[in-house]
């Protein structure tokens, strides 16, 4: 079996790239689909009147929950790409 | 600074599915996607027809996909739920079974949250959830927490497999694009190995009380209504168990299944089994706890109504099923999980079958008796599953397997750098850990 | 605002079941075939509810007609996901059958089972067709639906007394069941009006209401038979 070279620099073709930054991208997007539905809900909950308090209480824990895990991913992505041997030529 | 470096030349057995297609695979692929192809068609029946073509009437509003909806989303605790207590605890022999669990989550997590929409009267209008959401309803409560909960389990899933997909990409045998695509660029210097780290960490600790809220706001679907046999303060906790261990059978077949298919005796031996058998059998003296105070506090009050829904539970039509039940996820999980001879491959394979046997039973005793026993006299009828509801939830379950064996086309099953960081350091660092639980002796302490 | 409630008496009831009749034949409420209705998916508003009630010899047939009860705090807009389902500014609990997603969550907390699925499409026999009331909406396969209290009635109510330049009246608006009833044991009318019959018999000895201890508030009182055993 063929030993793969370790110090060949690895594939990264400008497209693969953007693919990348897409992904991101999209978790970042899921999050504000999700900010807008809380926004919406509570928005719904003050015109009918309802729950108005549980509405809110929910919101406020939902969105911080997305933000850490939106936050994670993207300090994975930019940390990888700092921390990498051969910085992008 | 780490002093360990993945080898991606060494433990060819956990590459070699990736790489290696054989016609077992085919064949497995196509029967799974043959079943699914019939469930679809009979959902697409069910839509044009409407829920006439199920088992489900008045009063027995909620049947088979609510219980599966409850079961397949308690299996998803399995996964991440152990994984990260595993990890919090540095319990080394995590090593091989994290990745299963985690991926068991996020494919079943998927299926389970598919459940409700099957089980809509409109799936056209599942859009109204999020533009005429009200957070009144513990329906949407689970709509937040389960999406949260797919999010974080699946970057939870995602983390821990970067190095491994760097692995692969090195090798270079397959799709070198998406490897490279999805490695995120990953060399294994020691930044990165920081920077990886405390973002594993900190998912290990969030994800931990999402799952928790999961099935606590699931079992509120219930315990929010005032109906005879749901409506109970301790179906928070309890339905949390009765995740947990459910799960755990789960990822034991799904051990089983892939130690077989895979070869994978050296990774997944005994010990690991007998390690995460003792957790099946906590959890199943907890669960049985837990229905015991449940049924009991129900009969001792003797409340009419609750009485009648609970006599008919374990006295009356469902009574076969309650005591399987208690078969299933007691009696032979006891038996056989708390004698070491007993406690083997094969026996803990029978008792985590029984055990998930026993909890769909138990999802079944909860949601179905309540409803055939309403509190105004209704002309009683038992609801029988039709064979929509059967196919469906067959093909959930095909589907459950294929994701399982598409993943592990392309992603190894077993955690290929955890395996050999385990190799590389785990002795060590137990040895350092256990000298630091040792007493401060005199000469030590006389040097501080 | 009016308080708008009903109250049934269980001494004059005879159990004929014009009421069930009157109900569906004014709101459009779907026919199932036999066959389907043996399965379970016949379709009501209103049913009559048959109960047999103590110990032998002193046994007592109960009939009472059961129709959405208009808790004025309801079990079943609670935990509806999309507001389809929403107690209204008169505290009548209506149903908005575009917005209603089918997920019947609404029928598992109502504790009186009141609530009726559309598990197919409505289909009508020729000989139906033409008497389906025009004031009612016709309900698709696949959601949620129950008594209103004929509240197409109270709105065609409005507009005659608004047309003729004066106060609602209490005939202007009953529903369809207590219009029918031979026996006259329905009696519907403002429970807030210390004039009103309605008002009047619900504040009775014999007045209970269906399941007074889940706190629900129901605006359906039933007045028990005098010579009731229990």
């Amino acid at each position: 079996m063929r030993a793969p070279d370790p110090h060949a620099p690895s594939w990264h073709p400008r497209g693969i790239r953007v693919l990348q930054i897409l992904s991101i991208v999209l978790m970042w997007a899921f999050l504000g689909g999700v900010v807008a539905w809380m926004v919406n809900v509570v928005q719904l909950s003050l015109s009918l009147g309802d729950a108005l308090t549980v509405s809110v209480g929910i919101s406020l824990v939902v969105i911080p929950v997305y933000t850490l895990v939106a936050g994670v991913l993207t300090y994975v992505f930019f940390g990888l790409q700092r921390g990498r041997r051969d910085p992008e030529s | 600074m780490r002093r360990f470096e993945p080898d991606s030349t060494r433990d060819e057995t956990l590459f070699r599915p990736i790489e290696q297609t054989g016609a077992r695979f085919y064949l497995t692929v196509s029967v799974l996607v043959a079943i699914i192809l019939f469930a679809l068609v009979m959902y697409t029946r069910q839509v044009v027809l409407g829920l006439r073509v199920t088992g489900m009437m008045q009063p027995v509003t909620w049947g088979f996909y609510i219980v599966n909806f409850v079961f397949f989303i308690g299996i998803s605790h399995a996964g991440t739920l152990i994984s990260a207590i595993l990890r919090l605890t540095q319990a080394e022999w995590r090593r091989p079974i994290t990745r299963m669990a985690e991926v068991i989550t996020a494919i079943v997590l998927a299926i389970g949250a598919l459940h409700p929409i099957l089980d809509l009267g409109r799936p056209d209008r599942v859009m109204n959830v999020f533009l005429f959401g009200r957070l009144q309803s513990p329906l949407l409560w689970d709509v937040t927490s389960i999406s949260a909960y797919f999010a974080a389990s699946t970057v939870y899933l995602f983390l821990p497999l970067i190095p491994d997909i760097a692995l692969i990409r090195e090798r270079g045998k397959k799709h070198r694009w998406l490897y490279t695509f999805m490695s995120w660029g990953w060399q294994g210097t020691p930044e990165q190995w920081k920077v990886l780290t405390r973002a594993i960490n900190i998912m290990m600790i969030v994800v931990v009380p999402i799952a928790v809220s999961v099935h606590t706001v699931i079992s509120y679907i219930f315990a929010m209504t005032l109906q005879s046999g749901w409506h109970s303060t301790i179906f928070g906790p309890y339905f949390v168990v009765g995740a947990i261990f459910s799960g755990i059978a789960a990822l034991f077949v799904a051990m089983i299944a892939f130690r077989s298919a895979f070869r994978l005796q050296a990774y997944l031996k005994l010990v690991h089994f007998q390690q995460l058998a003792k957790l099946l059998l906590a959890m199943s003296i907890l669960w049985t706890y837990f229905t015991f105070g449940e049924y009991l506090t129900g009969y001792y009050g003797g409340e009419p109504e609750e009485m009648k829904t609970l006599l008919y539970k374990v006295a009356g039509r469902y009574a076969p099923l309650f005591w399987t039940m208690v078969v299933c996820n007691f009696v032979v999980p006891v038996v056989l999980l708390s004698s070491r001879r007993l406690r083997t491959i094969p026996g803990i394979l029978v008792s985590s079958i029984t055990v998930l046997i026993g909890m769909w039973l138990e999802r079944l005793i909860i949601v179905v008796p309540s409803l055939e026993n309403p509190r105004m006299p209704f002309p009683g009828r038992i609801y029988i599953p039709s064979l929509t509801e059967i196919s469906l939830f067959t093909g959930a379950l095909a589907l459950f397997a294929l994701g399982f064996v598409l993943f592990s086309k392309f992603f190894p099953i077993v955690s290929v750098w955890e395996v050999q960081e385990g190799r590389a350091l785990g002795k060590e660092e137990t040895v350092e850990r256990v000298e630091s639980y040792l007493p401060d002796d005199e000469v030590s302490h006389a040097g501080a | 605002m009016a308080r708008w409630g009903m109250v049934i008496d269980l001494d004059r009831c005879t159990g004929c079941g014009a009421c069930v009749a009157a109900c569906k034949v004014e709101n459009n409420v779907q026919v199932v075939s036999p066959a389907e209705g043996e399965r379970g998916r016949r379709m009501h508003w209103l049913r009559l509810l048959v109960e047999a009630r103590g110990e032998y010899p002193h046994v007592e047939v109960r009939i009472a007609p059961n129709l959405c009860m208009m808790c004025e705090n309801p079990p079943c807009t609670k935990v509806c996901p999309v507001h389809a389902t929403y107690r209204g500014e008169d505290g009548l609990v209506g149903q908005i059958y575009p917005r209603c997603i089918g997920c019947r969550y609404c029928m598992a907390a109502c504790p009186y089972s009141v609530k009726a699925f559309n598990w197919g499409s409505p289909e009508w026999p020729e000989a139906l067709l033409s008497t389906l009331n025009p004031d009612v909406s016709m309900r698709p396969k696949g959601v949620v639906e129950k008594c209103t209290f004929c509240y197409h009635r109270l709105q065609l109510g409005r507009e005659k007394a608004r047309a003729e330049g004066r106060p609602l009246r209490e005939s202007d608006y009953q529903p369809a069941c207590v219009h029918s009833c031979p026996a006259d044991a329905m009696t519907f009318g403002d429970l807030d009006d210390a004039l009103s019959p309605a008002a009047q018999l619900s504040r009775s000895t014999r007045a209970t209401r269906a399941l007074e201890h889940l706190g629900t508030e129901p605006r359906v009182f039933y007045l028990e038979k005098r010579d009731a055993p229990l």
